[in-house]
């Protein structure tokens, strides 16, 4: 490989292993935020996968990540709590549990073949009219799940989840999406579909098939979405509204952020939001920082978030990274 | 010497990589007409688009009247006295032929009625007071060709640029139009014509500019109407 | 059928017909900036949802009732006017999805800066309790804020039809909507049109906030939030492109919903929803152009 594709990967696979070694410095209580970033940047790769390499917008990733808890959540419940928390849970899936890892697989599985059949229609859409479908995908998904008692808890958060998302659990999860990502980047696959983004009209002309490389992508990325799911799952009791309209805004906020087009930009935007975010998260329950005290209004997290999405949007669209990828600074011969 | 009706000095057009005009200057007075012919790609729309404001990297001073234009909106273009009939006439084809005319108005700059205008208007292309209440996409090309114009001058512009007016229409229609120009001459207008129909064009106009790889290479008069070598050296230098 | 049956029919079916009437003032909102900007607005709920804290907010400082609707207005036209300049004019020319996300981005920001300024908990807006009283007409009991809805909606339907068939100003934007950049060279003023539009979508949504606060007075963050996103899912199987198409799918979303709200035991009535948006994938799929239109083309025109 060659020196500059190795940084593509290596900057932001370094970047995951920092923060998971700092997050292993902290106290306990901030060791969770740190945690909770690394998924963050999990389901945040995923999204890139798609939405990065294809120019497509899609505002439904976040079923798949809901799908992906589902699967891992209501197999992974040992067999003997199931009745007392999902009591109309389908037969099969009542009698039955898996371990941890086959929970995550089982997930990043079911993630990917719904992916896979939410974009054979949906993947010769466009822009906007791409961006309402897949948001009808995610109100289909959050619907269903969250009344359809037969595949989870319906309506109450998931809970009796062994909590097995601890920092290297996650940190092993982020670097694992992070490697898939860059894998299929550098592919022949992920070229192709960058093709397509930049000049649709040119990539048909030479006999891409736009419709079939958004295809492998959305599944791909569904399939790490699942994954990123079963991360989340299994770090915290999550509900349905835990994995809709605000995940799926934070997370698009943290592409977004840090840059849609680019690997390192996801990464860089999944960690740095999620660092302001604790930040100001803490903050709201009176943060002491140089001697001075920081006691900020509840909700004040997302307002900032939230603005910063919008004037990222505004002033400088493809982010904090520029869409590029990790690069070292070059040192030229002829600096004077 | 006083100002032209519409001046253009060193025009330089840029889209991305290509350099579409390559400072070309003219002028138009007023009560005449100059061609502005050339093969395709030649960059006659480029400098049409550039004089309305259309393009946002132009280069050079477009002057009306000794005001200049350069960094001015459409809309503003359109309200000192500038009218376009674009190319493929766009006119709104779910609104009706007097909406349409109504729309013209909008670019008016003197307050009040001027119900002589209307007259006028419908004197030259009568087609237009006939389909009034028809919805505009109802008339056949050359029928919006006339509305097109019949729009343009509705504003009361002082200069008139049109975008390849004879562009897919019937000879019948394009005497029509090409008679209309000559009357709107009459009548004090400048008119800057873009075409590709090169023979009728140097015929009527006054003067008329070869434009080729977004250069001007050669002035035709009417005079040079029938010579038919010097127009194809002009087309193909 | 006895009278009792009877009764909760004629009920849902005014109900239905009034949640269309609110519906249908809805989408032209968002039609009629779709229209001019090319922008769907995901933060139109939030316009809604401000106008609402105001009727809160005079109802909390005891404001005589046309106070407390006025400021409404002020609130809900300042809002429209300061998205238009510091959101929708940096962003003119950008994809439509850029737009759509944006406007996504736009719509949390505010929804939680009222949480931040007002709190989880809600306040109540209680001027207009009195419509929410029943009246009885023809042995059916009608509660009143059904009639003024309707009454209202087509008020302003034909106050909006009449603003852009017989004015200056709504036929620029009627052509502005159809070819913007030839209505440009003809002189038609870009930012006049757009902010003609702006508020125009804002009086009604300033109007829509005070409809809806009659029925449900506690007005949270996340007020008018699921309606929005039920709107835009009617205007999509509607016609997004055209007005009269957005209208009648915003209408016709809100009485289906409301017939089948009230038709349907709560059990079969969860799924609405993903009938709803498997409805309007279909339609985006088969004919992108909206179901009300003859026009069969994509949702976005080069």
């Amino acid at each position: 490989m060659r020196r500059e594709t190795a940084l593509e990967l290596a900057g932001p696979a370094a970047l995951v292993v920092a923060a998971a070694l700092l997050g292993a410095l902290v106290s306990r209580s901030t060791e969770g935020y740190f945690t909770d970033a690394l998924v963050k940047v999990a389901i945040v790769v995923a999204l890139y996968v798609f939405i990065g390499n294809s120019g497509v917008l899609s505002f439904g990733h976040i079923s798949f990540v809901a799908i992906g808890a589902w699967t891992a959540g209501v197999l992974s419940v040992p067999a003997s709590e199931k009745p007392a928390i999902m009591p109309n849970l389908a037969g099969f899936l009542r009698d039955r549990a898996v371990g941890n890892l086959s929970s995550l697989a089982l997930a990043a599985l079911a993630g990917g073949v719904c992916a896979l059949v939410v974009a054979l229609p949906l993947m010769r859409l466009s822009g906007l009219a791409a961006g309402i479908a897949t948001f009808a995908v995610l109100e289909i998904t959050h619907n269903l799940l969250r009344y359809y008692e037969k595949v989870g808890p319906g309506l109450n958060t998931f809970s009796s989840v062994p909590e097995t998302t601890g920092l290297r659990q996650a940190a092993l999860g982020a670097l694992a999406v992070v490697a898939a990502a860059f894998a299929y980047g550098r592919s022949r696959f992920g070229r192709l579909l960058r093709a397509t983004r930049e000049d649709p009209a040119a990539a048909r002309a030479v006999g891409v098939s736009v419709y079939r490389q958004r295809l492998i992508a959305f599944a791909l990325s569904g399939a790490l979405a699942g994954l990123a799911g079963g991360l989340y799952v299994h770090l915290l009791p999550i509900s349905t509204e835990g994995v809709y309209l605000d995940l799926t805004f934070i997370t698009l906020a943290m592409l977004v952020i840090g840059g849609t087009t680019s690997l390192w930009g996801a990464v860089v935007g999944a960690l740095a939001v999620s660092a302001l975010d604790s930040t100001l998260a803490e903050a709201e329950n009176g943060l002491t920082v140089f001697g001075a005290t920081l006691d900020l209004p509840a909700g004040t997290r997302v307002v900032v978030v939230g603005a910063l999405m919008a004037l990222v949007l505004i002033l400088r669209p493809s982010g904090l990274t520029g869409g590029r990828e990790f690069r070292l600074p070059r040192v030229s011969a002829d600096a004077a | 010497m006083t100002e032209g009706a519409l001046v253009v000095e060193d025009l330089d057009v840029r889209y991305g990589g290509v350099h579409a005009v390559r400072g070309v200057s003219f002028s138009v007075e007023r009560g005449e007409i100059v061609g502005l012919i050339g093969a395709n790609g030649a960059g006659k729309s480029s400098t049409l688009h550039a004089v309305m404001g259309l393009v946002s990297s132009a280069a050079g001073e477009v002057r009306a009247a000794g005001a200049s234009l350069r960094r001015r909106r459409p809309e503003d273009v359109a309200r000192a006295g500038i009218a376009l009939v674009p190319e493929g006439r766009r006119v709104f084809a779910e609104l009706t032929v007097d909406e349409n005319l109504r729309l013209g108005l909008a670019a008016r700059r003197s307050r009040g009625g001027s119900p002589g205008l209307l007259e006028h208007v419908y004197e030259l292309f009568p087609v237009v007071r006939e389909f009034r209440r028809r919805p505009a996409g109802a008339l056949s090309g050359g029928q919006q060709q006339q509305l097109a114009i019949a729009r343009a001058l509705v504003a009361e512009p002082d200069v008139l640029l049109l975008d390849e007016p004879s562009l897919g229409l019937a000879p019948r229609v394009v005497d029509l139009v090409f008679d209309a120009l000559a009357a709107i001459r009459e009548q004090g207008l400048a008119v800057l014509l873009v075409e590709q129909r090169a023979q009728r064009t140097v015929a009527l106009a006054d003067r008329s500019h070869v434009l080729a790889n977004g250069e001007l290479r050669l002035t035709l008069g009417p005079e040079d109407a029938a010579d038919t070598e010097t127009m194809v050296a002009a087309y193909f230098s | 059928m006895t009278l009792a049956v009877l009764n909760i029919e004629w009920q849902t079916l005014a109900d239905a017909t009034a949640l269309g009437a609110v519906y249908a003032l809805m989408a032209v909102g968002i039609g009629l900036v779709f229209g001019v900007l090319r922008l769907v607005n995901f933060a139109y709920g939030q316009l809604v949802m401000a106008g609402a804290y105001a009727l809160a907010l005079a109802s909390q400082w005891e404001w005589p009732v046309w106070a407390g609707i006025v400021l409404c207005f002020a609130v809900v036209l300042a809002l429209s006017l300061l998205m238009d300049r510091l959101v929708f004019r940096p962003l003119r020319g950008q994809s439509p999805a850029v737009m759509l996300v944006a406007t996504f981005a736009v719509a949390f920001l505010l929804q939680s800066i009222a949480l931040l300024a007002f709190g989880p908990l809600g306040k109540i807006a209680t001027s207009l309790a009195s419509l929410n009283r029943p009246v009885t007409v023809g042995g059916v009991d009608i509660r009143k804020i059904t009639i003024v809805a309707i009454v209202v909606a087509a008020l302003c339907l034909l106050a909006l039809v009449l603003l852009l068939e017989r004015t200056t100003v709504g036929l620029h934007m009627r052509a502005a909507s159809m070819d913007f950049a030839t209505a440009r060279l003809l002189g038609v003023r870009a930012n006049r049109v757009i902010g003609a539009a702006v508020l125009v979508s804002g009086a009604l949504a300033a109007v829509v906030a005070i409809m809806l606060t009659v029925q449900n007075p506690l007005v949270t963050p996340d007020f008018a939030l699921r309606d929005t996103i039920v709107v835009l899912a009617g205007v999509v199987v509607g016609g997004l492109n055209r007005p009269i198409p957005a209208t009648l799918g915003g209408f016709a979303i809100g009485f289906a919903s409301g017939i089948l709200g009230g038709a349907l035991p709560t059990e079969k009535s969860q799924y609405l929803p993903s009938f709803l948006f498997a409805a309007v994938i279909l339609v985006l799929l088969v004919r992108p152009g909206g179901l009300f239109t003859r026009y069969r083309g994509a949702v976005e025109r080069v």
